[in-house]
């Protein structure tokens, strides 16, 4: 009974944590995308010394922020955008650029990333490091904590979409969908893709419930609350008009 | 009529072209800025303009309310402690909203979407601080107009008040105008008044839920227009219904009567307003097509009963008849015009296929402050002048009258062609400075600067004649 009694308010306890999560995790995204990305000085793994907005002109750039003792996100993360993005998206319109945020990390461990990935020969990714990592992490609202104990950095699985004019367009936070890629490598591009917010746990107030699979939209509690301001003015108006006569009739 | 009213009404008048002229100075700031003649950083710039957008809706309608108010006296009797207690809360919530933007520096503009209160880029305390101005605003305002209702409710049935008696043959009680246009014009106010605190109360879910409480942006773009754009309009009709009881009276002629088109044509216009602000989400790829039909629908409809009733009602009055000119009924007849302009402005950015050219350009402050500027302020000045002329037993000159609405009319055409030519130019609305591309922007903010400043000193004269005859007024023994 009492074990059970516990799980409960485990269960209570972590989907809170998980709702909390979600949804400042969906704000977390919008931190400072409009801005300028720092344009910190990188050294890529073939030793070119250049800097981001450099490269972002020659075509727009989706930063992953990684570091190669990680063991943790970091390695899923560049898996999974090295098999998403191919197959589905035009290698022209876009460059991944993974820059290590660990002082500790050299350039013959990007290398040895960038082996491990099997990208040798894929001249669409780069490898690279700065000596501005303060700097660059500031600037995209990535807070990256080191653990001592444990040697390793707490961190969210980020990716960065910077256009060529050096703007950041879009965060991708956690290991995202393809169609979440493919709205990242439009907004680099500038182009416009709609997207809406879906109701969920912590959104629960949309005027229309869209339904993916019939492609209709519902209405929805929102749409209660903006016809409310009216029937409650009808309400007062009723109430008023009672109260006013009741205390003439007494 | 008591004292007491008087100089209530005497300090709404002084308090509201107070808080004018500190406004347009404002935005004539703004326009010189725009021009590069003077450099305000962009974080000023936007404090400016939400501070010059909300103060002037707010004074605007309470100088409505005010006129509403007094004369509402002469038919039903009003709360005076009610008139104090809004005047107390607005200017409160007034105060605390300067200190959220002068102080705090909160920038999110009058309208303040969703979810700019949240991207805090001033000090932390503004949002919460703007957030409590705005409520403190509408409880005191909500209960201003409830309190007016009950008034007019304690008289008439609710026939009688929306007039209802007229799409009978024969009606046996009257319902003046004015009453009826109150009615209408409070109801639709107190809709958006309890809009605005079912927007607020969202806002602030949000805001202590730290994060476990997420806003749908549809949700509140619909709410804050629902609330925007019916104040905006709702504070004209106040200014009608100040019209209806005393431009014939002014005028020297019998007062004007409620029939049955007068009737159909303002409750139409009461549903109507309040469904027209879907015409600002046109741009919402989310929002239902059918709602957008309906903005355009609605946006028509709301304005063609209530102004081809009052134009025609307008140019019954003046045509061919003798009429006793004043400077209050000039201004309410020129009102009048720039109300009808304003509005056509407002149609034509309201037709769906003319929003894909003119949304958020210079056409949309042009058609605002072309039924603000040259329509309510002139319905109000109208009133203001009439009262303080009257009630305050001093001698008074008609000489600057001409100059007065010389300084007005050619400063307030000049300053809205450059935002209707701006327009038509596709120069975009809410840019601190422009880019090169807009090649003429810069010159156009100069002219619009300059003739503005011709408005300001047309507005000053008002000012100073006006707010003498009120503090006479205010500290008269018996007024």
């Amino acid at each position: 009974m009492c074990k059970d009694f516990i799980l409960s308010i485990c269960i209570i306890v972590c989907s809170q944590s998980l709702v909390y999560c979600q949804s400042s995790a969906g704000w977390k995204e919008e931190v400072n995308v409009y801005n300028k990305i720092y344009d910190a000085p990188i050294t890529m793994v073939s030793g070119k010394k250049t800097s981001i907005n450099t490269l972002a002109e020659t075509k727009p750039l989706i930063i992953a922020l990684v570091f190669t003792r990680c063991y943790g996100i970091c390695t899923p993360l560049l898996l999974q955008l090295k098999e998403s993005l191919p197959y589905k998206h035009d290698e022209r319109k876009y460059e991944v650029l993974v820059v290590s945020f660990d002082s500790r990390d050299k350039l013959k461990d990007m290398q040895r990333l960038r082996n491990q990935l099997q990208l040798n020969a894929n001249s669409n990714w780069k490898f690279a490091i700065t000596d501005s990592i303060s700097r660059l992490v500031a600037s995209v609202g990535f807070n990256p904590v080191w653990h001592e104990k444990i040697k390793q950095f707490e961190h969210d699985a980020l990716l960065v979409g910077v256009n060529s004019q050096g703007y950041i367009s879009k965060k991708l936070i956690g290991l995202r969908s393809e169609n979440d890629l493919s709205m990242m490598i439009s907004s680099i591009n500038n182009i416009f893709t709609p997207t809406y917010r879906l109701p969920g746990k912590s959104a629960m107030l949309s005027c229309f419930n869209y339904n993916p699979v019939t492609g209709k939209n519902t209405p929805g509690i929102g749409l209660l609350l903006i016809a409310l301001p009216a029937i409650l003015s009808m309400l007062v108006l009723i109430v008023i008009n009672k109260l006013v006569h009741r205390k003439e009739e007494i | 009529m008591t004292s007491r009213l008087k100089k209530i009404t005497s300090l709404w008048i002084t308090t509201v072209l107070l808080l004018f002229v500190i406004s347009i100075i404002l935005g004539i700031t703004m326009r010189f800025n725009q021009a590069e003649v003077i450099r305000l950083s962009p974080i000023t710039f936007y404090t400016d303009m939400t501070v010059h957008g909300l103060t002037m809706i707010g004074i605007w309608f309470v100088a409505g309310m005010a006129a509403v108010n007094f004369i509402m006296e002469r038919y039903v009797k009003t709360s005076k402690f009610v008139n104090i207690l809004a005047l107390v809360l607005t200017v409160v919530g007034v105060l605390m909203f300067w200190a959220s933007t002068f102080i705090g520096k909160f920038h999110a503009g009058w309208t303040f979407l969703y979810p700019l209160p949240f991207k805090v880029m001033w000090s932390a305390w503004a949002t919460p601080l703007f957030l409590y101005s705005l409520a403190v605003l509408a409880v005191g305002w909500l209960i201003w107009c409830i309190s007016l209702i009950a008034a007019m409710l304690k008289k008439y049935s609710i026939t009688q008040v929306f007039a209802w008696q007229y799409f009978k043959k024969g009606p046996k009680e009257e319902t003046p105008p004015f009453i009826l246009i109150s009615m209408i014009t409070l109801v639709g106010i107190v809709t958006c008044l309890i809009t605005a605190i079912v927007l607020v109360v969202l806002l602030f879910a949000e805001y202590y839920s730290k994060g476990t409480f997420v806003n749908d942006a549809l949700l509140m773009k619909n709410l804050t227009y629902f609330f925007g754009h019916a104040i905006a309009n709702e504070m004209l009709y106040l200014g009608l219904a100040v019209i209806y009881e005393m431009f014939a009276e002014i005028s020297g002629r019998p007062k004007w009567k409620t029939t049955w088109y007068v009737s159909l044509a303002w409750n139409c216009t009461l549903f109507f307003i309040l469904t027209a602000f879907f015409h600002h989400l046109y741009m919402d790829f989310v929002q239902p097509e059918g709602l957008q039909i309906l903005g355009q629908l609605a946006s028509y409809l709301a304005s063609l009963p209530a102004a081809g009733v009052t134009v025609f009602s307008i140019v019954v009055a003046v045509y061919r008849t003798k009429i006793n000119w004043t400077l209050a009924n000039l201004l309410f007849f020129i009102g009048v015009m720039g109300w009808v302009v304003g509005g056509l402005g407002a149609v034509i950015d309201a037709t769906i296929s003319n929003n894909f050219v003119l949304h958020n350009t210079l056409w949309v402050p042009a058609h605002f402050h072309t039924y603000n500027a040259m329509g309510n302020v002139l319905f109000s000045l109208g009133f203001f002048y009439w009262f303080s002329v009257n009630f305050s037993n001093s001698r008074h000159s008609e000489k600057l009258s001409a100059l007065k609405l010389f300084l007005l009319i050619v400063g307030g055409i000049g300053f809205l062609a450059a935002f209707y030519i701006g327009g038509a130019d596709s120069i975009p609305r809410r840019y601190s400075n422009y880019p090169a591309e807009f090649v003429h922007a810069k010159t156009l903010a100069l002219i619009g600067g300059v003739f503005a400043s011709i408005y300001l000193i047309g507005i000053l004269i008002f000012f100073v004649n006006i707010t003498r005859r009120c503090v006479k007024i205010l500290f008269s023994q018996s007024a």
